[in-house]
C-alpha cells in the first residue's frame, strides 16, 4: 500500500512539473500575442493618454461634464490616474457646431458614439445640477473599421492579396504537384537536386530577384499586377509543394492505382479516379500552406508593386511610415494574421506529416 | 501532332521512362524562367556600372564601406546565437511534446500560431511592446515591478543588447518551426529503438546521446540548414523595430540599397551585396554539412 | 539462474481501460514460458511491465526474490527482443551487440570475445561490420537476438519476435531459438498470438484473455485439458468443435441429446455429468476425435462441404446446423465434396463445458 502511494506521488510530481513547464511555455507564446490583440481594440485615448497603458481594452468609457463661466468642460475618466482628466476642447457651448465637433472628437479619441442631441441632454443635467457623469459603450471594432477607412487602399489590397494567393495556389500546386507525384512514384535522374531546390531557391535574397523581375514582368505586361506577383511567389511555393505533395502521394499505396488499372482504366484514369480523391485533403492542406506563404509575404511585394499594393504592404507601410497609430496598426496586423492563423490550425496535422519524410 | 509522332517513334518502354521527366519538366522550365534567369541577371548586373561597363566597382564600393563590416559581424553574431539557442530550446520542446502528455496536441496547436503570424504582425506586436511607452513597460508598471522613472528603454540599448533582443524575438517566432521539424523526425524514429536503449543499460541521457540524436541526425541537419539560410536573411523585424542603418545586418543593407535608396547605382550595390549574401549562405550551409559530418566520423571511432 | 514471480500484477491505462487486470505467475529457473492470447489480451503489456517499460499500477514483480517493480529497466538484468527488432540503424552489427557491454564498461577484449561468441551462436559472425540497413529482415532478427543474448540476462524477453518473418523462416527460427534456449538455459518469456508457435516452443503456456490468465499449463494440458471453451476454441488447428446437448441420466446411463443426434456415454467414466441431469451442457470435440463410421454405427451423418488436403492429413469441413464442423482424417481416404459420410465420436476424449460459465466440467478421470 505504502508503495502505491509513493508511486502515485512520484507520478503526480512528474506530471505537475511537466505541466508547469508546458504552462510556462504556453504563457510565453500567448503573452505578446495577447497584447497585439488587446491593443487592436483600444481607443486613441487609452493608447496614448493613459499611462501605464491598460492591459485589456475597456468596453466603455466614462465622461464627466461640468461648467464654469467660460462654458462647459468635458472630462474623461483616466484609469491609470484614477481620476477624471480634461478631454477635448478647452470649453464649449451649446452651439450646434460645437456639439458636432464634440461628437466627432469623442468618436475619434474614445471610440464612443453619441449624438449632438445626446450631448445636449447631458448638458441639461449640467445646467440643473452643475455637473454630470455618464458612461458610453465603446464601439468595439472601431479600429478595424477605421483602419480600412483611413488606409485608403486597404479593402482593394485585401482583394488583390486574395487574387495573388489564388493564382499562387493554382500555379504552385499544379506544377509542384506534378513533380511531387513523379517524386512519389518514379525514379529519375536529378531527383536529389530537385529535392534540394527548396534550399537553393532560398539562398539568393528575394528582394534582389525582385529587381530583374520588374523588367521581366513588364515585358510580359504583368508589372504591378497580382498575377505577376504570384509568378514570383510561386518559385518558393513550388519547391515547398514538391515536398508536401510527394509525402501526400507516398502515403497512398501504389497498389490502389495498380488495382484500378487491372480493373480497366489507364494510369491517367487511375490517378483521376483513385489517387486524386484520396490525396484531396492533403492537397487542400498544401493549398492552404501556399496561401499562408503568399498572404504573409511582404518584401517582394514592396518592390514589385507600385499602385496596386497587397494587404501586407499596406500594413507594413502603415507601421514603417509615419502616419501609423499603433492601435490602428495592430488592428491591421490582426486582420492580416487571422486567415493565416486559421489555416495553419486547420492543416497542423499535415505540417507535421510533411516534415516526417524530410531528409537532406 | 508532336505527341502522335512521339508515339510512333518511341517504343512503349522508352515512353514509360519519359513519364517522370515529363512530370518534372514544368518545374524545371519554371525555375529557369522565374528563378535562374533573374538570379543570373542580378549577378551580371552586379558586375556592371551604371553606364553598362564591366566593372568590379560595386564590390569595391561595398568592401570599402565600414557599415558592411559591421553588418557582416552583426549577422554572424545573430546567426550563431539564434540558431544555437533556437535549436536547443526547440529540441527540448520536441522531446517534451513527444512524450504525448494529455493536452499535448493542444500545446502543439498553440505552438504553431507564432509560425503562422505574418512578419508584419510580429513587427507590430513587438514594436508596440518594446516602445518605451509600450505594453512591456505597462505590464511591469501595472504589477509594480518598476515605477515610471524606472521604465526600461528597450530599443535604445547598444549594439549587442539590441542584437540579443532581436535573437529573443526571432526565437519566439521560429522555435515552433524548428520544433515541428524535429518532432516529425522524432515520431519517425519509433519508441522501440529508445526502449531497447533503456533495456540494454542506457540512462535517459545516454539513450538521448547515443540513440535518439544519431538517429535524428538527417532531420537535425535539415532543420539547421533551413534555419541558417533564413537566419542569415533576417532583416524585417530589425527594420520594424530600429529602422534602417541602426543595427546593420547584411540583408537589411540589401533592402536599404534596393528599395529605400532605390536609384540605379544603389540597386547595383544591392545586387552585389546579394551575391555576397548568397555566397555566404552557401558557404555556411556547406560548412555546416562538413562540420556535422566530421563529428559523425569521430563518433564512429 | 533466475526465477521470476508476478504477484497480483495489474496495469490500468485510463480510468476505464485496463491493460492487465490481474496476473499471478511463477516462472521457474530455466523455464521457457509463452504468453499466448489474441491481440489486446494484455500479454505484451505484461512483458513490458517485466521489462520496466510500463509503469505498474498494482502488484509486485520479483526476480530472484528481489523486488524489481519500480527499478529502471537498465538495472533489472533483463533483456528483450522487440517485435520490430529495434536494431539501431546508425550502429554496425558489432556496436549493436556491444552496446550494453560498453555501457557496463567491460574491458575491450571481453566485449570483443562476448560479441563474437553470441554472433556465432546466432550465425551472423561474418556480418559484424555491416550496418543494419544492409541486412535482410531475418538477419536483423538475428542481430536483435544476439544483442539480447550478449547481456547474459537473468530473464530473456521475446515480444512476438517471429511475427515479421516469412512463413518458412519463422518455422526455422522456432527450432533455432528453442535450441539456443536449451544451450543458454536462460529463463525466457515469449509473447505470441500464434498458438502453434506457442505449442511447439513452450515449457508452459499462459493463455490470456481480457487482461486475465485463463489457463497456465504445459502444451498437453492446454490441448487435452482446456480450461474453458475459449481455450479449446483457440488452441489447435483447426480448433475444437462445440455442440449444445441436453444431458439426461437414468439407470441406463448418460444420454446426450442434440437436435440432430443422440449419444450414449459411459456413466462410470463421465460420472460427474450426473450433476447436470436435465441440463444443457456444451460438448467439445477435437477435429481428430471425429471419426468416419459406417452407416449403422454412425451417430449422425452429414454432407461434405469442403476438403482441405494438408499432405500428411486432410481437413474435412461439414456444414452442420448452419455452422461448420471440422474433422481431421488421415491422407489417403478418398472423399469428394458432396459425399455424405457417417460420423462417430472418440468417446475416450470428449470435453464438457458448463453452458453458463463456459468452464470445463472436470471429470473424474482427470483428477487421477
Amino acid at each position: 500500500m505504502h508503495r502505491i502511494i509513493k508511486r502515485k506521488l512520484l507520478r503526480s510530481a512528474r506530471i505537475s512539473s511537466l505541466y508547469i513547464i508546458v504552462a510556462g511555455i504556453g504563457f510565453i507564446i500567448i503573452f505578446p500575442m495577447f497584447f497585439l490583440f488587446s491593443f487592436s481594440f483600444m481607443s486613441d485615448y487609452e493608447t496614448y493618454s493613459e499611462w501605464p497603458k491598460p492591459l485589456v481594452p475597456s468596453f466603455r468609457a466614462e465622461f464627466m461634464i461640468d461648467k464654469d463661466a467660460e462654458g462647459y468642460h468635458l472630462h474623461i475618466y483616466n484609469k491609470a490616474d484614477g481620476a477624471f482628466a480634461a478631454f477635448g476642447p478647452l470649453f464649449f457651448t451649446r452651439a450646434g457646431e460645437d456639439l458636432e465637433n464634440l461628437q466627432k472628437f469623442i468618436k475619434r479619441q474614445a471610440n464612443c458614439a453619441i449624438t449632438p442631441s445626446g450631448i445636449g441632454e447631458q448638458l441639461d443635467v449640467v445646467d440643473k445640477e452643475g455637473r454630470v457623469e455618464f458612461t458610453l459603450k465603446k464601439e468595439f471594432l472601431a479600429n478595424y473599421i477605421l483602419f480600412f477607412q483611413v488606409t485608403r487602399d486597404a479593402p482593394a489590397a485585401v482583394m488583390r492579396s486574395l487574387m495573388v494567393a489564388g493564382f499562387t495556389i493554382l500555379i504552385s500546386l499544379s506544377i509542384g504537384g506534378m513533380a511531387g507525384y513523379a517524386f512519389a512514384r518514379y525514379y529519375f535522374k536529378g531527383k536529389n537536386l530537385l529535392k534540394l531546390s527548396v534550399l537553393f531557391v532560398r539562398m539568393f535574397p528575394a528582394v534582389t530577384i525582385a529587381i530583374p523581375m520588374i523588367i521581366i514582368l513588364a515585358r510580359m505586361g504583368l508589372a504591378d499586377q497580382p498575377l505577376g506577383l504570384s509568378f514570383v511567389y510561386s518559385v518558393g511555393q513550388i519547391s515547398m509543394n514538391i515536398w508536401i505533395t510527394a509525402s501526400v502521394f507516398m502515403a497512398i499505396p501504389v497498389s490502389f492505382e495498380e488495382a484500378a488499372m487491372i480493373f480497366g482504366t489507364n494510369r491517367v484514369g487511375a490517378f483521376w479516379h483513385i489517387t486524386l480523391p484520396l490525396a484531396l485533403p492533403g492537397l487542400a492542406a498544401c493549398a492552404m500552406y501556399s496561401f499562408i506563404g503568399s498572404w504573409n509575404e511582404v518584401i517582394s511585394a514592396v518592390v514589385l508593386t507600385q499602385f496596386n499594393p497587397t494587404f501586407p504592404v499596406v500594413v507594413y507601410k502603415s507601421l514603417v511610415g509615419t502616419q501609423g497609430q499603433i492601435n490602428l496598426v495592430t488592428a491591421g496586423s490582426v486582420a492580416q494574421a487571422l486567415p493565416a492563423i486559421i489555416f495553419t490550425l486547420i492543416i497542423r496535422k499535415y505540417i507535421l506529416q510533411m516534415w516526417g519524410g524530410v531528409r537532406v | 501532332m508532336a505527341s502522335l509522332n512521339l508515339q510512333t517513334i518511341l517504343d512503349k518502354e522508352t515512353r514509360k521512362k519519359m513519364i517522370p521527366y515529363m512530370l518534372i519538366a514544368p518545374v524545371i522550365i519554371y525555375y529557369f524562367l522565374f528563378w535562374i534567369f533573374p538570379v543570373l541577371n542580378a549577378i551580371i548586373e552586379s558586375f556592371k556600372s551604371i553606364e553598362g561597363v564591366w566593372t568590379l566597382g560595386n564590390y569595391i564600393h561595398i568592401f570599402k564601406d565600414p557599415v558592411f563590416y559591421r553588418a557582416l559581424l552583426n549577422t554572424a553574431f545573430l546567426v550563431f546565437f539564434s540558431v544555437t539557442i533556437e535549436f536547443i530550446l526547440a529540441f527540448g520542446l520536441a522531446l517534451l511534446i513527444n512524450t504525448k502528455f494529455k493536452g499535448s496536441s493542444f500545446f502543439l496547436f498553440l505552438a504553431m500560431i507564432p509560425m503562422a503570424l505574418p512578419a508584419v504582425a510580429v513587427g507590430a506586436m513587438w514594436s508596440s511592446g518594446l516602445a518605451t511607452r509600450g505594453w512591456m513597460n505597462s505590464v511591469l508598471m501595472t504589477f509594480k515591478i518598476v515605477d515610471d522613472a524606472g521604465k526600461i528603454i528597450f530599443l535604445a540599448g547598444g549594439n549587442i543588447a539590441s542584437m540579443w533582443l532581436i535573437i529573443l524575438i526571432d526565437a519566439w517566432q521560429v522555435i515552433p518551426f524548428v520544433m515541428i521539424i524535429l518532432l516529425a523526425g522524432l515520431q519517425g524514429i519509433g519508441a522501440e529503438s529508445r526502449e531497447a536503449g533503456y533495456i540494454f543499460g542506457g540512462t535517459k541521457f545516454q539513450v538521448l546521446r547515443k540513440i535518439t540524436i544519431p538517429m535524428l541526425k538527417p532531420t537535425i541537419t535539415t532543420a539547421m540548414i533551413l534555419r541558417i539560410i533564413s537566419a542569415i536573411q533576417i532583416w524585417l523585424i530589425i527594420v520594424m523595430l530600429f529602422g534602417f542603418n541602426r543595427i546593420p545586418v547584411l540583408l537589411e543593407q540589401v533592402v536599404l540599397n534596393v528599395d529605400e535608396l532605390g536609384s540605379d547605382f544603389f540597386e547595383r550595390i544591392g545586387m552585389a551585396l546579394s551575391v555576397i549574401v548568397a555566397l555566404i549562405v552557401s558557404a555556411a550551409a556547406i560548412l555546416y554539412l562538413k562540420v556535422s559530418g566530421s563529428f559523425e566520423k569521430e563518433a564512429e571511432k | 539462474m533466475a526465477t521470476l514471480q508476478l504477484i497480483d500484477l495489474a496495469k490500468r491505462f485510463t480510468k476505464k481501460v485496463w491493460g492487465v487486470r490481474k496476473m499471478d505467475l511463477e516462472v521457474a529457473d530455466k523455464e521457457f514460458i509463452v504468453l499466448l492470447g489474441p491481440s489486446g489480451c494484455g500479454k505484451t503489456t505484461t512483458m513490458r511491465m517485466i521489462a520496466g517499460l510500463e509503469n505498474v499500477t498494482r502488484g509486485t514483480i520479483l526476480l530472484d526474490d528481489r523486488d524489481i517493480t519500480d527499478i529502471a529497466p537498465r538495472n533489472r538484468h533483463v533483456s528483450m527482443v522487440f517485435q520490430n527488432y529495434a536494431v539501431w540503424p546508425h550502429m554496425t552489427v558489432f556496436d549493436n551487440i556491444a552496446f550494453s557491454l560498453k555501457l557496463a564498461k567491460l574491458p575491450h577484449d571481453v566485449i570483443k570475445r562476448r560479441v563474437r561468441e553470441t554472433a556465432d551462436m546466432v550465425r551472423i559472425g561474418e556480418l559484424l561490420k555491416r550496418l543494419p540497413g544492409q541486412l535482410s529482415g531475418g538477419q536483423q532478427q538475428r542481430v536483435a537476438l544476439a544483442r539480447a543474448l550478449a547481456v547474459k540476462p537473468k530473464v530473456f524477453l521475446l515480444d512476438e519476435p517471429l511475427s515479421n518473418l516469412d512463413a518458412k523462416l519463422r518455422v526455422n527460427m522456432r527450432t533455432e531459438m528453442k535450441a539456443i534456449h536449451q544451450q543458454t538455459e536462460a529463463t525466457s518469456i515469449f509473447v505470441t498470438h500464434d498458438q502453434s508457435e506457442a505449442m511447439s516452443m513452450a515449457d508452459r503456456i499462459v493463455i490470456m484473455k481480457d487482461g486475465k490468465i485463463v489457463q497456465i499449463g504445459t502444451p498437453d494440458d492446454v490441448y487435452f485439458r482446456s480450461a474453458d471453451m475459449f481455450v479449446a476454441g483457440f488452441i489447435g488447428t483447426p480448433p475444437a468443435n462445440f455442440f449444445k446437448v441436453l444431458c439426461s441420466y437414468d439407470s441406463g446411463g448418460i444420454v446426450l441429446k442434440h437436435t440432430h443426434f443422440k449419444l450414449e456415454i459411459d456413466a462410470e467414466k463421465y460420472d460427474k455429468l450426473k450433476e447436470y441431469n436435465r441440463k444443457e451442457i456444451i460438448l467439445g470435440v477435437r477435429p481428430e476425435d471425429l471419426l468416419i463410421a459406417s452407416e449403422d454405427k454412425a451417430v449422425f451423418s452429414e454432407q461434405i462441404l469442403v476438403i482441405e488436403p494438408q499432405g500428411s492429413h486432410q481437413v474435412v469441413a461439414l456444414s452442420f446446423e448452419g455452422s461448420i464442423v471440422k474433422m481431421v482424417i488421415p491422407a489417403g481416404i478418398k472423399l469428394n465434396h458432396g459425399d455424405k459420410i457417417g460420423l462417430d465420436f472418440n468417446r475416450e476424449r470428449l470435453h464438457f463445458f458448463d453452458k453458463e460459465t463456459e468452464k470445463r466440467i472436470i471429470l473424474r478421470q482427470h483428477l487421477v
